[in-house]
């Protein structure tokens, strides 16, 4: 029998360098936590996006296309959200300054902003003491025994998604 | 998974049929490809995307530019066989609108 909490807060820390070729990774490993949380596809497919889109930033924008830096990944997750911190050393880029593009104007770029204030129920940028930035998404979920009450007797995974 | 792009001929049209992920790290490899495709003015590009696992904003700006490639000379640039969390991406960004996406290989060469 568990001694802790239903509400415990479980976490990973992952530390990689700000190289694309490691978000496959990070994609798996958000993808494994999901799946302990039992979420659907659907909401982890946007999870993964949001943090990918997210990582690509630090790459692009905080550490100008630099492969040697370092991002942590801290992935929190408890019965109803599902959190993700992500560090950087580099340069702080006001989150005012940066503007995605209007969905009808359809041009190459400016579309990783946007998913991550779709899919995510909260997105903040922080400068960090390293002079970086912090950035914490969340996603508010639905806890799985109130998911399982309202989808009543039918088959399937249960909506988790708020 | 590591992007893996296969060219198929057909006649003047050309099908990529892409595995894998498309995103930061591998799209530049696929926009090399559309590049060459679209230099060549092919009267069709096909991507087949059935073995797509992912496609991130990079991606789609790859494919936003090879389809705006080849509105420029009068070719088509056609989609198929995405999978459902694929096509989640592309109605994020209201761009299941903006391409044409067929449900096999064969309707997209006629589309």
């Amino acid at each position: 029998m568990s001694k802790l909490p239903p509400d415990f807060v479980q976490m990973f820390r992952v530390s990689l360098r700000s190289d694309p070729q490691y978000l496959e990774a990070l994609r798996t490993l958000i993808s494994e936590t999901t799946n302990i949380l039992g979420l659907e596809e659907e909401v982890t497919t946007k999870i993964v996006l949001a943090v990918t889109e997210a990582c690509a930033n630090v790459i692009r924008h905080c550490y100008g296309g630099a492969h040697g830096e370092r991002m942590d990944v801290t992935l929190r997750f408890g019965p109803d959200f599902y959190e993700v911190q992500i560090d950087d050393w580099g340069t702080f880029v006001d989150p005012a300054t940066m503007k995605g593009r209007e969905l009808e104007d359809v041009k190459p770029g400016g579309l990783g902003l946007h998913f991550m204030h779709k899919v995510m129920t909260s997105v903040e940028f922080k400068k960090n003491q390293w002079g970086g930035t912090t950035l914490t998404m969340v996603k508010k979920l639905k806890p799985a025994s109130s998911a399982e009450s309202s989808q009543g007797s039918s088959a399937g995974t249960p909506e988790r998604e708020e | 998974m590591a992007m893996k792009v296969n060219r198929e001929e057909h006649g003047q049209d050309l099908v990529l049929a892409v595995e894998g992920s498309v995103d930061i790290a591998s799209s530049p490899e696929l926009r090399g490809e559309l590049r060459v495709a679209v230099e060549a003015k092919r009267p069709r590009i096909v991507i087949d995307m059935s073995g797509v696992s992912f496609v991130d904003s990079s991606g789609l700006a790859t494919l936003i530019e090879a389809l705006q490639g080849t509105s420029g000379y009068g070719g088509k640039l056609c989609l198929c066989c995405l999978s459902t969390t694929v096509r989640g991406v592309f109605e994020l960004a209201n761009l299941d609108s903006i391409f044409s996406i067929s449900g096999t290989r064969e309707e997209a060469l006629q589309a």
